[in-house]
């Protein structure tokens, strides 16, 4: 038995396919993008090392220090909107309430829909001739707070949030509600024996003992965050005058607009190295312990 | 405290209802609005359509190329997905249950492209693809999708293979039969559900997916729908409507498998944060 599931043969077979295309189209073009961002190259003839100066013409790139202010905004804008939000709505549907799954799975749609299909319906509720905030706005007498959401760039990062909490909310909410559904009820039934309130029994129950999950979830809407493309792609593709550029539009267009790779492949390895940095950091400020009940 | 508590009861159903119309009603309002004209639209845009315009839909297909992407998204889809899936399933086979030096090494590698952005591998394979002729073509495409889905695919799979019983092969290897038929006779049928699971989350993915094709694909007629759309919008940016009824087109597949699989998609997207 020990036998064929240790033929080398056997495991060459289960193992090479998956784990070759693996290293030469993920593993390899990681490690060469590093080394391509010390590099000023169109990838074609020139290639010239050039060290640390594409990381510092970055520095002083003041539409990529735009990108990551940006993207820090989001960051910042969907811990806020989600974390609160997700919570809230999940601990309501996590006690066995009426309608439950029905209210489950409508929260979750937007995030199965294509991001571009987002943006491009979005861009409509956004119209300033017909969209829905503005006739929604009229409706309210308060005509005066109209504007072309997305092409005025005082109001372009906010109508991108209010997408991006549109699409996310109830992805995160499923994995708060997941993280909750684990708990034994028995603990629930014995608070309640003692007289705990519903939202005691949220905040020194539920609270505590889905942290590990919390946790997680904080490191995917934040990495998820440094890395938006789609929504905005469609909806702003950065702008109006790079008011709505991300790191990962600019480097886009940076790479495959203006054709300097090198630049662009720098801009992906800060993208790596702040999302690694986050997940490490964000390991040591909450230190949890995944529960087993 | 009775009146206390349905007090509380109306204040969640208040809030999950508000929060839920706004999940819905701007996929309500998209497909009622891709049956209106542009006047229409313009001159009541919350209402019902006065008449229906199925001549958007044939707008959509025909002069925003929504109909020829379409077949695109079908093809590279389809063939992402199956190679992920079969690949994928068998690497986490290999992982869980053979037996050999490196198996949690190798896991560990594909674990770590969970938090990998795809963007960072990005110009490196454009030039690769470049020296293998194969920028242009579907397989560029459907070779990024297979090796940026295998993560999510051996974490979910993995996970699953080694919690079955070891007896299960044991069995079937006494009765004579190779590895390779284990896994395909036995092993597989027990692993439908969970191979199900991991095959729509990497359908929504790919499907869904703007970067790849949009950077490795230059022809018009080669692009699946998430690029369609956004020339779409680029090219023609009045037609409103038939830009309405191209959105409903794009999103219906998914949406259709969401309907039917909801609770798999929901579990098996959020696998990775719950079980991490």
């Amino acid at each position: 038995m020990n036998k064929v599931l240790e033929e080398k043969k056997t495991v060459a077979i289960f193992v090479l396919p998956a784990l070759t295309l693996y290293i030469l189209f993920v593993l390899i073009p990681i490690i060469y993008s590093i080394f391509l961002s010390f590099y000023q190259t169109d990838l074609m003839n020139k290639q010239k090392f050039i060290g640390l100066k594409n990381y510092i013409n970055l520095m002083n790139d003041k539409f990529f220090i735009k990108a990551v202010k940006n993207n820090l905004l989001l960051v910042v804008g969907s811990l806020i909107a989600h974390l609160p939000l997700a919570l809230f709505f999940g601990n309501a549907l996590f006690k066995k309430i009426w309608g439950s799954k029905f209210f489950q799975s409508v929260f979750f749609l937007p995030s199965v829909i294509c991001g571009a299909g987002v943006g491009l319906l979005f861009n409509m509720v956004y119209n300033s001739q017909f969209g829905l905030v503005n006739s929604l706005l009229d409706f309210l007498h308060l005509s005066g707070w109209k504007h072309a959401w997305l092409s005025e760039e005082k109001t372009v990062m906010l109508a991108l949030i209010v997408v991006v909490m549109w699409k996310f909310v109830g992805y995160h909410m499923i994995i708060q509600l997941a993280a909750m559904k684990a708990i034994p009820q028995s603990l629930f039934e014995s608070a309640r024996i003692d007289g705990a309130s519903n939202s005691q029994q949220f905040f020194h129950i539920t609270l505590p003992l889905i942290r590990h999950v919390i946790k997680i979830d904080i490191i995917l809407i934040i990495t998820g965050s440094l890395k938006y493309f789609d929504l905005i792609w469609s909806m702003t593709k950065g702008g109006p005058n790079h008011a709505s550029e991300v790191m990962a539009t600019y480097m886009y267009y940076q790479g495959f607009r203006t054709l300097k790779f090198g630049y662009a492949s720098a801009i992906g390895a800060i993208m790596l190295a702040m999302s690694m940095f986050i997940i490490w950091l964000v390991n040591h400020i909450i230190k949890t312990e995944k529960i087993e009940f | 405290m009775r009146k206390k508590t349905d007090l509380g009861t109306v204040i969640k159903y208040i809030s999950l209802s508000v929060f839920a119309v706004c999940c819905l009603y701007p996929i309500v309002w998209l497909f009622l609005n891709s049956f209106k004209d542009n006047k229409d639209l313009f001159a009541n845009p919350w209402g019902l359509p006065v008449t229906y315009h199925f001549d958007n839909y044939i707008r959509a297909i025909t002069k925003g190329s929504i109909g020829q992407s379409f077949v695109n998204s079908i093809i590279i889809t389809v063939a992402a997905v199956f190679i992920a899936v079969l690949l994928g399933s068998m690497v986490s086979y290999g992982i869980a249950r053979l037996r050999f030096k490196y198996s949690l090494f190798v896991k560990s590698l594909f674990l770590i492209g969970l938090s990998i952005p795809a963007y960072a591998a990005i110009v490196p394979l454009f030039s690769m693809f470049n020296g293998m002729k194969l920028l242009d073509s579907y397989t560029s495409v459907i070779i990024a999708q297979v090796v940026f889905a295998f993560p999510i695919t051996v974490f979910i799979l993995e996970g699953f293979f080694s919690t079955l019983p070891a007896e299960l092969e044991e069995a079937a290897v006494m009765d004579g039969c190779t590895a390779i038929g284990t896994y395909f006779k036995i092993i597989t049928p027990v692993a439908k559900p969970s191979i199900v699971t991991v095959a729509v989350i990497d359908f929504i993915n790919i499907w869904n997916d703007l970067l790849f094709p949009q950077i490795f694909l230059s022809s018009e007629k080669k692009m699946p729908l998430p690029v369609a759309l956004t020339s779409f919008a680029d090219l023609d940016s009045v037609d409103y409507t038939g830009m309405l009824a191209a959105v409903v087109l794009t999103i219906i597949p998914t949406v259709f498998v969401y309907m039917i699989l909801h609770d798999k998609i929901m579990d098996g997207m959020t696998a990775g944060a719950v079980k991490g």
